[in-house]
């Protein structure tokens, strides 16, 4: 275990040297702060043009997005490897080497892409909540920390789980897999959408099958005190860890089936 | 140039020829833009109906034409989505561009098309798809998220003419940023950093009517409106004939704007091309 770590910490040290080659790398970065802060500007025109929605200020919905782009940042940074997996490897057929290494294959495809200029989004992310919590006079207690550490791991987790997921499932398609975006890049805008007014449908898809808004509506609500059962603020890593293991379950069973399609 | 116009069809037509034949994939493309689409229309939908200032037409647009306006807007998203063609992106990557240029045609016009086609499979593939299932929403009676009916038969003329500026504008910013890209040494960093300012200022996130007051003069003279802007704000009769048809102008200036800068950065990085290892 302890070896594996240390060569996925040695791909990602090569990942970077070799990014760093680049003159604009630095740019690259900046590139992804200024996507990160444009996203949600749409919410921000939307609330000077409107005003608030009853209870919704513009700094609850920033929190919710800010907490599920830093769990999904974090989980790009490191793994996204999974993400790139179907284009880079499968379809080259370059899969059947790392098959040959006497490695785990999960340390393999993880590490297999790492670029610096995934950092910025999920410290931006962070930043960002604690930005707004200190707006809104929420108190730093342990507990709120804990909270909010829980969520973000549980966050890691899911994100992680889906890119799992997408590597899973390209042993059985192959081409064609762009809806998944709708569970990565995707998710996180739904938080844009005050929850008490959001469809039941498109709730509960991301909350009972990919927990999305477990790992960040329930938390900030548990923090902030929006009304929701303090329990469920503490469900996210539960929720991220049982998510994961579905996906891994899926992509054992790609692995099986998996045959070659490269030269 | 009459040959250089023919063999610029010819690559047009296999290009996108070719590019027609990922039908799967584009349907999975599309099942993402109707998810986005149908999200904006639900936060809309709160906003102009939940919100302390309830609107019924804020800045001249209706709830009911922002949610056409999102709709047909996909039409054009094809457009500022990938500025840089991504054939002619591997090309000055890995210097086949050095091939391109023994060709002889003129290289702009050669990419010109090249980079055309790629917008037109991506507005039959992607834009029109997701078209398609706004306006069957409506038809199948959800009226309140689905696209609705072009304003009047003159808005639809104009819209139809104003989207093929916008397709034209597209083409022409494409190739201004394919020109930037020739021989940098940079990455991908400062053209992607405008390519996102150029879908912020599209429209594609917000319809530009939205935006706050001040910016309303700068945001219409400004070259991304003429993206998606212009031909949304035309189908949905957001605008009055005569404001429309000023839109439509600025479309056509920034066109022949972007088409004489793209030619001549491209006249002067042409001539400085290194090519390495063979």
């Amino acid at each position: 275990m302890l070896k594996e770590i240390k060569i996925y910490f040695k791909f990602i040290k090569m990942h970077i040297l070799s990014g760093l080659e680049y003159k604009g790398w630095w740019m690259m970065c900046v590139q992804t702060v200024f996507i990160v802060i444009t996203d949600p500007i749409s919410v921000l025109l939307l609330f000077s043009r409107f005003g608030g929605i009853g209870e919704w200020t513009m700094e609850r919905i920033l929190l919710i997005y800010a907490l599920a782009v830093a769990s999904f940042g974090l989980a790009e940074s490191f793994c996204r490897g999974f993400d790139y997996f179907p284009w880079k490897m499968i379809q080259s057929g370059d899969f059947d080497r790392l098959l040959l290494r006497p490695h785990s294959l999960f340390t393999q495809v993880a590490g297999s892409y790492f670029h610096l200029h995934r950092l910025p989004r999920p410290i931006t992310g962070i930043i960002a909540v604690i930005w707004l919590l200190s707006r809104m006079n929420v108190p730093f207690s342990p507990l709120n920390f804990i909270i909010l550490a829980l969520a973000l791991a549980g966050g890691v987790l899911t994100y992680t789980g889906v890119f799992i997921m997408t590597s899973g499932l390209a042993f059985f398609t192959i081409k064609g897999l762009d809806w998944i975006y709708i569970f990565t890049n995707a998710s996180y805008q739904v938080t844009r959408c005050p929850i008490d007014y959001m469809p039941k449908l498109l709730k509960n898809a991301f909350t009972f099958f990919m927990p999305m808004l477990v790992i960040s509506y329930y938390p900030a609500s548990a923090v902030c005190g929006w009304g929701e059962p303090v329990f469920t603020g503490f469900l996210a890593l539960p929720a991220g860890v049982a998510f994961l293991g579905f996906s891994v379950a899926i992509w054992k069973v790609g692995v099986r089936h998996y045959k070659s399609t490269g030269s | 140039m009459n040959r250089t116009l023919k063999t610029g069809l010819s690559i047009f037509r296999i290009r996108a020829a070719e590019g027609l034949q990922y039908r799967l994939a584009a349907l999975s493309g599309a099942t993402v833009s109707i998810f986005w689409v149908l999200i904006e229309v639900v936060v809309l939908t709160v906003f102009f109906k939940y919100s302390d200032s309830m609107g019924g037409n804020i800045n001249g647009m209706t709830l009911a034409q922002g949610i056409s306006y999102r709709w047909v807007g996909e039409l054009m998203i094809m457009l500022p989505a990938q500025a840089v063609d991504s054939d002619l992106l591997k090309k000055i990557t890995s210097g086949d561009i050095g091939i391109e240029l023994c060709r002889p045609l003129d290289l702009y016009w050669h990419w010109f098309s090249r980079t055309a086609a790629g917008k037109v499979n991506s507005f039959v593939m992607r834009g029109s798809i997701v078209f398609a299932f706004g306006a069957m929403l409506s038809l199948l009676g959800f009226r309140s998220v689905g696209a609705g009916l072009p304003c009047s038969p003159l808005h639809f003329v104009l819209f139809i003419i104003s989207l093929f500026w916008a397709f034209l504008f597209s083409t022409a910013y494409g190739m201004f940023a394919t020109s930037i890209r020739i021989g940098l040494e940079w990455g991908d960093g400062p053209i992607n950093l405008i390519t996102v300012t150029g879908m912020v200022l599209s429209g594609s996130f917000l319809p530009l009517q939205l935006w706050p007051d001040f910016m309303q003069k700068f945001l219409r003279l400004q070259p991304f409106a003429s993206y998606m802007d212009t031909p949304a704000r035309l189908y949905v009769g957001s605008t009055d004939i005569r404001p429309g048809l000023f839109f439509m102008a600025v479309q056509l200036a920034w066109i022949a704007a972007f088409v004489v800068f793209g030619r001549m950065i491209m006249k002067r990085k042409v001539k400085n091309v290194i090519v390495q290892g063979g």
